[in-house]
């Protein structure tokens, strides 16, 4: 259990902020500038705040009170930032080795073999910075950072420098750091689909402010929360199954829940946990199933709820899980949407993002 | 052929090379990476050797360090050191003259370090001291060896501020440099030749391991 509660002034807002995480993983969200790099620091003991407290599993960090302040050295959390920040002048054996060599044998939680094989760095372990691709080093500064056995691990958009392809090859390896190593993992992303393929676990922060905390699902109809993810185009991340694949019409068989799913063609073995990605813009809603359209997939559902935040409908169906649409507010009126009532969600074959794997 | 110029002038720079390296590379640091009172101050007066006229450098030096001033009264009753009119006086008045010359790449080069490097390391576990031993030191090397190939070849050549402090004592201060303006003036072509050939080498001697160790 992480707890947290800090003020800190800057010189154009004030952070202040009172939370308490009891998730292994929670993902701080919030638009540029809403102050989660300078949480991150805070925690970290890079900046210090002005007044409050952190501790991690009643061990007290950082107390104004006490008058505790643990240098960052003996604080035992992890950072990873958004650029690797490997040591230029080490190889990577020597990278990943740095914290390792300083911990005494018995606080040693990890070996070097065991992360090396987790992240699958074994050849790369000779190699200097320069020679590694990009989510080669993004791979090693995790791994450097796990080797120190961290009992907390932040994690400052550690993949937005990363395209789609690698995000989805390292999302999995966050996830065995969550279960398999249990360390308790907080992620700052503005990316939806990163949080909800990590967690489910959100503090929103906006202008220093923790406006939200919990639940994604439950704290995405808060009003200052909304616009947020309206600003980064909201996205349903579902996780499906793979039921079968036609490589020569490029498409493949998913399934969500009960409904069956035509997506992408994906080269993965039937019975795989992938996620899928749809974005709400890319729902079409419609009264009645109908006919003689390209799109692939109908779903049906009944209407969950219908939400109207800054002349924009937000409506959530329930088709067997929940499922975000976004439309007009005209729509809403014309279609005479209304909880309860049942509904045919159109999502074009296309327009489906293909994401990691589940576990 | 008198060799003792140029072997008292190679003792000199050595020496407060290693002067500069250690002090320098401290005051380099401080200056890149801390924020303290009078920071500003320090700044100029640290470039002031390089502006200065040696002779007044030199001239500041010799009422500094005197007898008859309070620090050239106590370094010469407890620690037994006189620094005028003697090679230790040529040491302080090459490695003055010459630290700006090394504070500056240095100075350049730990501020080039990207500091969330260091900060990283701190989160891995290493102690502010360690940081500087294991990531801040091997990454400003370079500014570092700038600095004392810079300081070596400032301090070979110290004329002005040398002769002011330790004079022109042949066979006890009387550096290369001095040595080549005597020979000069008192028409002896050859030790003057010599003298010029041999300090000619050493300079394009350290541009050329300059060139070769910062280049790689």
């Amino acid at each position: 259990m992480l707890s947290i509660r800090l003020t800190r002034r800057l010189s154009d807002f004030v952070l202040d902020v009172d939370v308490t995480c009891p998730y292994p993983v929670t993902a701080i969200f919030g638009p540029s500038g809403a102050g989660k790099s300078t949480l991150l620091n805070l925690m970290a003991g890079l900046l210090r705040p002005d007044r409050g407290e952190i501790s991690i599993d009643g061990e007290v960090l950082f107390s104004s009170d006490a008058g505790i302040d643990l240098p960052p050295e003996r604080r035992r959390i992890g950072y990873v930032f958004q650029d690797d920040l490997l040591f230029p002048h080490l190889t990577v054996a020597a990278n990943l080795r740095y914290g390792h060599d300083l911990l005494r044998p018995q606080d040693r939680r990890l070996n070097v073999d065991q992360v090396v094989d987790l992240l699958q760095l074994g050849p790369l372990l000779g190699r200097r910075p320069d020679r590694l691709s990009g989510g080669e080093r993004q791979r090693v500064a995790l791994g450097r950072a796990l080797l120190a056995s961290p009992r907390l691990l932040l994690m400052d958009e550690p993949l937005t420098s990363l395209d789609q392809g690698l995000k989805d090859r390292i999302i999995p390896y966050l996830r065995h750091i969550r279960s398999d190593l249990n360390i308790p993992i907080l992620y700052v992303s503005h990316s939806v689909a990163e949080i909800l393929e990590l967690t489910g676990q959100v503090i929103v922060l906006r202008r220093g402010r923790a406006v939200a905390c919990g639940d994604f699902f439950d704290v995405v109809h808060h009003p200052e929360v909304l616009p947020l993810i309206e600003a980064h185009g909201f996205e349903n991340v579902l996780p499906v199954e793979v039921l079968s694949g036609d490589p020569a019409r490029g498409v493949s068989v998913v399934r969500y829940g009960v409904q069956d799913l035509k997506v992408p063609y994906c080269d993965r073995p039937v019975g795989t946990r992938i996620f899928i990605g749809v974005r709400a813009d890319d729902i079409i809603l419609c009264r009645e199933r109908p006919s003689g359209l390209s799109v692939r997939n109908a779903v049906q559902g009944r209407v969950m709820e219908v939400s109207a935040v800054e002349g924009k409908g937000l409506v959530y169906v329930d088709v067997g899980k929940r499922l975000a649409v976004k439309v007009t507010l005209e729509a809403i009126e014309e279609l005479r949407l209304k909880v309860g009532e049942s509904v045919t969600c159109l999502i074009k074959t296309n327009s489906v993002r293909i994401g990691p794997e589940v576990e | 052929m008198n060799w003792f110029p140029f072997y008292l002038s190679l003792k000199v720079a050595v020496v407060a090379t290693l002067i500069n390296s250690l002090l320098g590379t401290g005051i380099a640091w401080n200056m890149a990476r801390r924020q303290f009172r009078g920071k500003a101050l320090i700044e100029a007066l640290l470039v002031q050797p390089l502006v200065m006229p040696p002779t007044v450098l030199g001239y500041y030096l010799l009422i500094s360090f005197g007898r008859y001033s309070p620090l050239g009264d106590f370094l010469a009753e407890t620690l037994g050191i006189s620094l005028v009119f003697t090679w230790q006086g040529a040491v302080l008045a090459s490695s003055i003259s010459s630290i700006p010359l090394f504070i500056m790449p240095a100075r350049a080069a730990f501020e080039g370090i990207d500091r969330r490097l260091e900060q990283v390391a701190r989160t891995l576990g290493q102690s502010p001291w360690g940081v500087f031993r294991t990531i801040s030191l091997p990454l400003a090397w370079r500014g570092i060896v700038a600095g004392m190939v810079m300081t070596f070849a400032r301090a070979m050549g110290e004329f002005g501020a040398t002769l002011m402090l330790a004079g022109n004592i042949p066979g006890k201060t009387q550096t290369a440099s001095i040595a080549i303006y005597d020979a000069v003036q008192s028409g002896d072509t050859t030790l003057a030749n010599a003298l010029v050939a041999l300090m000619t080498l050493l300079s394009i001697a350290a541009l050329w391991f300059a060139n070769r160790f910062l280049k790689r």
